[in-house]
């Protein structure tokens, strides 16, 4: 039996498929429970959690260029600063991505946790230890908080960073520079003086020349 | 009696063991490591958000950059992850030279760690020694690929040009005399393949050397043997992999247990531990090193046999050879569209791993259907090894700190991304 | 000196003079400079390499990593520089003997490289330090590294000239 199998004999979450890789979706209330039965389970038997991450899905399927139309000279195309609703996703804006591995089975799976928009759920530090650092750099880059979490702190981004890095509504280049000031000597954060610069712009093609591997993310725009 | 209090050292972020930026803040009594706090992210450089503004073939080179002493390792990694999105087969010929240069990094990665692990013990020599054969490694992947060090060689499809057939030269110059000139040139005679045979042959003896210098060396043993130690179950559940995990006797290598690429049609040995001490991690990687001659040996076998293409044939993700761009509009179209635009990956989520030298080096992808990844992770090797540092140290002296994070063999890149 | 200058005349507006001690000096500085070991990242490999055996830069004197700050002369800033790492590179710096010399190594030392438009990279350490020699490459060779050496070898041995031009 597969562990596809076994997850949906499991009852909890929506199972699915693609690549030959396997996903368990659950809400954030369900998360320890299905951890704990995923981690004991001689049939699964997940014993080590590989990675953990947050994702989110503010602009998800949002493109930088936008046509309005065709005016006299071309098509009007504008690079357009993303707006969340322009985005195809209908699912929670947070969601938390672990790796699983058992060993015993030599089997992979990947469980996805929903956040709500509390953006928290219950720390997996009592089922996999592994996952002590990984949810440190979760809420650090997301801001995402792990209940019952021994030690929530930030662990890369600067000292007295203000703010979280890798969501999407943060800008790439930051809010702040650093410089060294030689009056008071030592060095200082100034508000960020350059912008990005790409000449590339994020462009969706709705092309069929690929197998679609992943509907179960959302309708095609 | 007045009570014994605990106090805090700083150690790093500038320190000659520190194996690049790392802050520990170490708790002793005594001389009796108490706990550690790691700081990390001293080298945060934001590389996965600055990869969600980038297109695929732009982003190749931030995987060299991650773990920066074994290159193409983790670029083996990301080109696996959109291989396996885009449903492409990659040439034969192409994944014999991924294996190849995936165990070239491998000795590269291991020559490093053991050059720094002799130097942080005191071994002086050991590291010198090491560094004369990985220049040799980098003039594999400078004749290969063009860069000594960040090569972008593993593309999509395939790698990027075949092997070449002839090696770069020494040039004579008044500083050098006829005959040490002939001598460095020796065996750069023949194609990059004689190159890599010739130093397959001198190899294993220069490995018996670093053994003779450390494997029963009295001082060596003090330092290393029974420091450290972790048990299987533990870990597992601290998320070990690679050789941390084969020290505590868990024969877990991807490239045998989860073959990808051609591992499985060659043959090698895993080497495991028993004890899960620091020893047991340097025997290991010596160990390794020898299976690593082994699998080049057989590529450069099968390599000469074989010729045939390097590329995948998908002229959407494959950009076309420089001849055939000029004299072809479709290739001409697809070029321009595939180095301004880049190739757009369908909607979904990938991950994909690798048995780096390290560990378990993941890449996972989510792609909204753009050319640019939506969301791209990297799961570093280093990063749970370091998470556990504070419980490998518990009980040890301060010396042995420096033992246990060399044999943890972290690259603060990897770590911090 | 020039026929008719007294010696005061130097001597009292700028406080010494120069001889041909300083060229002594310069040359005996430049020769034996001991470099901070200070790797940040990927550059640092290659600042390695350049120690090691085959370029070995013992040769040019060079080759003495030291542990301490305070014991060096020169610091070879090897790899990205980023905000939380700004403070003690700066630190590191002040703790150094005067005078002292400064090898920015590689693009992202240079002005942020790859990572120019990261929201935690210092967009070169020139910000925080003035540079001496900056070596361009994404890392440099350790040739190129060698090269970069030997023209900060030159800086320090014509030192008169560049602070007598500074004044």
């Amino acid at each position: 039996m597969n562990i596809a199998d076994e997850l949906r004999e499991l009852g909890q979450g929506i199972v699915s498929e693609s690549l030959g890789q396997v996903s368990l979706q659950i809400s954030a209330e369900e998360v320890l429970s299905v951890a704990k039965s995923l981690k004991t389970n001689p049939a699964i038997k997940m014993n080590m959690l590989l990675d953990l991450c947050g994702v989110d899905y503010l602009y998800y399927g949002v493109e930088s260029w936008q046509t309005e139309g065709a005016c006299h000279q071309s098509y009007c195309r504008a690079r357009a600063e993303p707006l969340s609703e322009n985005s195809v996703w209908t699912g929670a804006r947070f969601q938390v991505v672990c790796h699983l591995l058992s060993i015993t089975h030599n089997q992979r799976m990947r469980l996805k946790v929903d956040l709500d928009d509390s953006v928290s759920m219950p720390s997996l530090s009592g089922v996999w230890p592994s996952s002590v650092w990984y949810e440190r750099e979760a809420f650090d880059l997301f801001g995402i908080q792990f209940k019952q979490h021994p030690d929530l702190r930030r662990i890369l981004t600067d000292y007295g960073f203000v703010g979280f890095p890798m969501r999407k509504d943060f800008p790439l280049v930051g809010r702040v520079e650093m410089r060294y000031d030689s009056q008071s000597a030592q060095c200082v954060y100034d508000p960020v003086s350059i912008e990005y610069q790409s000449h590339v712009p994020r462009m969706i093609r709705n092309d069929h020349r690929y197998v679609d591997v992943g509907e179960e993310s959302g309708e095609r725009a | 009696m007045a009570k014994e209090h605990s106090y805090t050292i700083n150690f790093g972020p500038q320190h000659p063991a520190a194996h690049g930026v790392l802050r520990l803040l170490i708790t002793l009594e005594g001389e009796t490591v108490q706990s550690i706090d790691p700081h990390i992210g001293l080298l945060h450089r934001g590389t996965e958000k600055l990869m969600e503004h980038k297109t695929y073939l732009q982003s190749g080179g931030y995987f060299d950059r991650f773990c920066y002493v074994s290159m193409m390792a983790n670029e083996h990694a990301y080109v696996m992850a959109l291989e396996k999105m885009l449903a492409i087969k990659v040439p034969e010929r192409a994944e014999y030279i991924r294996v190849l240069f995936a165990e070239i990094t491998r000795l590269m990665n291991h020559l490093i760690w053991l050059g720094a692990y002799g130097l942080d013990l005191g071994a002086m020599s050991v590291f010198l020694y090491c560094f004369r054969d990985r220049d040799d490694l980098l003039a594999m992947y400078e004749a290969a690929s063009g860069a000594r060090m960040h090569a972008n060689y593993f593309r999509v499809g395939g790698v990027w040009r075949d092997l070449p057939h002839t090696m770069p030269k020494y040039q004579s110059s008044s500083w050098k005399s006829k005959k040490k000139l002939a001598d460095l040139n020796a065996d750069r005679q023949g194609s990059l393949l004689d190159f890599i045979e010739s130093f397959i042959e001198r190899f294993p003896g220069r490995i018996d050397d670093y053994e003779t210098l450390l494997t029963d060396n009295r001082i060596w043993k003090q330092r290393t043997q029974g420091v450290g130690v972790v048990s299987k179950e533990r870990a597992m559940s601290l998320g070990f992999t690679g050789h941390m995990l084969r020290s505590t006797g868990v024969a877990w290598d991807l490239r045998k247990t989860q073959p990808y690429s051609v591992y499985d049609k060659l043959t090698f040995d895993v080497p495991v531990g028993v004890n899960g001490d620091c020893y047991d991690r340097y025997i290991i990687r010596i160990a390794e090193m020898r299976e690593s001659v082994k699998i080049m040996k057989q590529c450069v076998d099968w390599l000469r046999e074989h010729p045939g293409p390097i590329l995948a044939d998908a002229p959407k993700v494959v950009p076309p050879s420089r001849d055939h761009m000029k004299d072809n509009m479709e290739a001409m179209i697809h070029h321009f569209k595939l180095h301004t635009e880049g190739f757009s990956l369908p909607r979904g989520e990938v991950y994909s791993a690798v048995e780096h030298p390290k560990g378990e080096f993941g890449v996972y992808i989510v792609s909204d259907g753009a050319n640019m990844p939506y969301r791209i992770k990297v799961r570093a090797a280093g990063f749970p090894h370091l998470a556990a540092i504070s419980e490998l140290c518990k009980g040890h002296l301060l010396a042995d700190v420096v033992t246990i994070l060399s044999s943890l063999d972290i690259v603060l890149g990897e770590v911090d991304r | 000196m020039a026929k008719g200058l007294d010696v005061n005349d130097i001597i009292v507006p700028k406080g010494y003079t120069v001889t041909s001690l300083d060229d002594l000096v310069s040359w005996a500085r430049g020769s034996s400079m001991w470099p901070v070991s200070f790797g940040l990242a990927c550059c640092a490999v290659e600042m390695m390499h350049a120690a090691a055996s085959k370029h070995d830069i013992d040769r040019f004197g060079w080759g003495l990593y030291r542990g301490s700050p305070r014991q060096s002369d020169v610091i070879i800033v090897a790899g990205t520089l980023c905000n939380k790492m700004a403070g003690a590179f700066r630190q590191t710096y002040d703790s150094m003997p005067q005078p002292t010399w400064v090898i920015s190594m590689g693009s992202c030392a240079n002005g942020g490289g790859y990572y120019h438009y990261s929201y935690s990279v210092v967009r070169g350490c020139d910000r925080i330090i003035p540079v001496d020699v900056y070596v361009p490459g994404c890392p440099p060779t350790a040739q190129a590294l060698v090269y970069g050496i030997m023209q900060l070898m030159m800086k320090v041995k014509y030192a008169k000239q560049w602070e007598r031009d500074r004044l």
